[in-house]
C-alpha cells in the first residue's frame, strides 16, 4: 500500500507539552482521523506536516522531505484550518484572484460551481458569513485546486448536524473522484470519522495510543457491563481500561468476542470511537 | 514571484476598506495644509506619512483575521511573506510621497487661485526636499517597526510605535535645541556643501540601509518563530 503521507519519530518540544515520537503513514485513497482531547497534539501534527512549525523527525509527503520541497508539495495538498483563514475583510471573488497565484492547478470554474451549490453570497466579506458558511468556503478553497491530499483541522467544530453532513459529503466526493486522493482530518467530534475514516490516530499528550482501521475499533471493540464480582475474576490482560459507575463495572475491551468466549458475561456493547477515547483518557487500570 | 503577488493582492483587497479613508485624509490634509504658504510645504510629509501608518495596518488584518497559519499552508514560505510586506510598504510610501508632491503642487495653485494672485513660485526642490524628508521619516519609524511587529504582534507593536515616535520627536527637539545653544567647532560651510550636493544621494543610501537591515532583522526574527 502506498502512502501519500509517512510520519517517522517527529516530535516537537515546547515549554509546557512535548509531541513524542509520532509516527503514522496516510494511505492513498484513505481518510485518517486524527483524534484526542484539545491540546494533545492534533494541531501541532498538522502544522510539522504543513511546516508552518520546524519539527524534529521526518515528514514525507507525496515521496517527498516536507522542508526540502516544501513550496512543491504544498501545491498538491488544501489546507482548512479550524482558526485560520486568508482573512475577514475580502469577499468570494478576490479568494479567487488571489487564489490563482498561488496555486497553479487552480480552477476558478470549480471553484464558482461550488460556491453556486452551496449558496454562497459572492458580494458579502466573509466577516459577515456565518460560521457553517465560512467553513463551506474554507473547504471549497481548499479543494479548488484539485489536490491530493487534503490536510483538515477540526473542519466540523461549531457546527450543525445538516452543515456537518453537507460537508462530510464533500469529503465523500473528494475522494471518490480519485483514488490517489487521502484526506487527514483532526477532530474531536469522533462520531464524523464512523462514517467517514478508514483509519484512526489517538493522540494523547503528545504520545499515539492507537493506530488502528476504523473498521477493526468499530467491530471488535466493545464495552462490558459487570458486577464487582465478576469484574474481579477478569484478568488485566484481557481488558484495556475499565470505569467504576454507580451500580456496575464497565470495561474497555479490544475483542469482545474472544472475551465472551473467556467470561460468562452476557452485557457486552459495541464501543463509539468517543467510548474508546474516554475509557482510555478517563479510565482506569487495575 | 506569483506568490509575492499573491501576498501583495491579498493586503490590497484588506487595505481596499480604507479608500474613502484615504480621500478623506488627504483631503483634509490639503485643507489644512493650504492655510498658508509656509504649511503648504508640510503636505508631502503628512500625506506620506499617513499612507504610510495605513501600509502598516495590513498586519492588524493579518492579526486580526489570525491568518498567519492559513498563509503559510499556502505554497510559499516566511521569506516570501516578509519580502512581500516590504516591496508593498516600500511601494505605498513611494507612492505616498508622489501624491503629496502632487497635492502640494495642486494646493498651491489653489491657494493663488482663491487669493487671486497670479501664477504661484513653486519652489519645486524645497517640495522635493520635504517629501523625500517625510520619505525618510516615515521610512525610520517603518524600519523599526516592522521587526518589532513580527517579534511582538501587531497590537502591542502599535504601543511601540506611539513610544517611538515620542522617542523620535524628543531626539529631533534635544538636537534642535542643543544646536541652537551650544556653539561647536564645525566646518558648517563644508556640512552644507556636502548636504548640498550629496545630500539626496545620502538620504535615498540611508533609507536602502534601513529597510535593508530591517529586512534581515524580520527575516531572522519571523524564521524562528512559531
Amino acid at each position: 500500500m502506498e502512502n501519500n503521507i509517512i510520519l517517522k519519530k517527529v516530535s516537537k518540544e515546547y515549554k509546557d507539552f512535548k509531541l513524542n515520537d509520532i509516527s503514522f503513514n496516510v494511505p492513498k485513497g484513505s481518510v485518517v482521523g486524527l483524534i484526542g482531547e484539545n491540546g494533545v497534539g492534533k494541531t501541532t501534527t498538522i502544522k510539522a506536516i504543513l511546516n508552518i512549525i520546524s519539527s524534529q523527525g521526518t515528514i514525507i509527503v507525496l515521496g517527498k522531505d516536507n522542508k526540502k520541497y516544501e513550496q512543491e508539495i504544498k501545491q498538491e495538498i488544501g489546507v482548512v484550518l479550524d482558526d485560520s483563514f486568508l482573512s475577514d475583510y475580502i469577499d468570494i471573488k478576490k479568494i479567487d484572484s488571489i487564489m490563482k497565484d498561488f496555486y497553479k492547478n487552480w480552477d476558478s470554474k470549480k471553484y464558482f460551481n461550488y460556491i453556486k451549490k452551496f449558496k454562497l453570497p459572492k458580494d458579502k466579506m466573509i466577516n459577515d458569513f456565518s460560521t457553517g458558511m465560512k467553513m463551506k468556503l474554507k473547504i471549497i478553497t481548499a479543494i479548488s485546486h484539485n489536490p491530493k491530499i487534503l490536510i483538515l483541522d477540526e473542519p466540523t467544530s461549531g457546527l450543525d448536524p445538516v452543515v456537518r453532513n453537507e460537508i462530510l459529503d464533500i469529503f465523500r466526493e473528494f475522494i471518490a473522484e480519485d483514488e490517489e486522493r487521502s484526506i487527514l482530518m483532526s477532530t474531536h467530534i469522533t462520531s464524523d470519522l464512523e462514517h467517514i475514516s478508514d483509519y484512526i490516530v489517538f493522540i494523547d499528550n503528545g504520545h499515539i495510543i492507537f493506530n488502528l482501521p476504523t473498521e477493526e475499533l468499530l467491530e471488535n471493540y466493545g464495552i462490558v457491563k459487570c458486577k464487582k464480582e465478576e469484574f474481579e475474576k477478569i484478568k488485566k490482560e484481557d481488558y484495556i481500561k475499565y470505569k467504576k459507575e454507580k451500580y456496575q463495572y464497565e470495561i474497555l475491551v479490544n475483542d469482545r468476542f474472544k472475551f465472551k468466549k473467556i467470561y460468562p458475561i452476557n452485557t457486552i456493547d459495541r464501543a463509539s470511537i468517543e467510548d474508546i477515547m474516554l475509557f482510555y483518557i478517563k479510565g482506569e487500570n487495575k | 514571484m506569483n506568490n509575492i503577488k499573491g501576498l501583495i493582492k491579498k493586503d490590497l483587497y484588506n487595505l481596499s476598506s480604507y479608500k474613502m479613508t484615504v480621500l478623506v485624509l488627504v483631503a483634509f490634509i490639503a485643507l489644512f495644509g493650504s492655510f498658508s504658504e509656509d504649511s503648504i510645504q508640510f503636505i508631502p510629509i503628512a500625506i506620506s506619512a499617513a499612507i504610510g501608518m495605513i501600509m502598516l495596518s495590513t498586519f492588524n488584518y493579518d492579526e486580526s483575521s489570525k491568518s498567519e497559519h492559513y498563509i503559510l499552508s499556502l505554497p510559499t514560505n516566511k521569506r516570501e511573506v516578509i519580502k512581500s510586506k516590504y516591496i508593498l510598504i516600500i511601494l505605498g510610501n513611494i507612492i505616498g510621497s508622489i501624491i503629496g508632491v502632487i497635492i502640494t503642487i495642486l494646493a498651491a495653485y489653489i491657494v493663488a487661485f482663491i487669493k487671486k494672485s497670479g501664477i504661484p513660485q513653486i519652489d519645486y526642490g524645497l517640495i522635493f526636499t520635504y517629501a523625500l524628508g517625510g520619505f525618510f521619516g516615515v521610512s525610520l519609524i517603518e524600519a523599526i517597526q516592522i521587526p518589532s511587529i513580527y517579534k511582538w504582534g501587531a497590537e502591542k507593536g502599535r504601543i511601540q510605535m506611539f513610544i517611538l515616535i515620542f522617542i523620535l520627536v524628543m531626539l529631533i527637539m534635544g538636537i534642535v535645541y542643543i544646536a541652537g545653544n551650544i556653539t561647536f567647532n564645525i566646518d558648517l560651510a563644508f556640512l552644507e556643501n556636502l548636504f548640498g550636493k550629496y545630500g539626496v544621494l545620502l538620504e535615498v543610501l540611508m533609507i536602502c540601509l534601513m529597510y535593508f537591515i530591517s529586512y534581515k532583522v524580520s527575516n531572522k526574527i519571523y524564521k524562528n518563530k512559531e
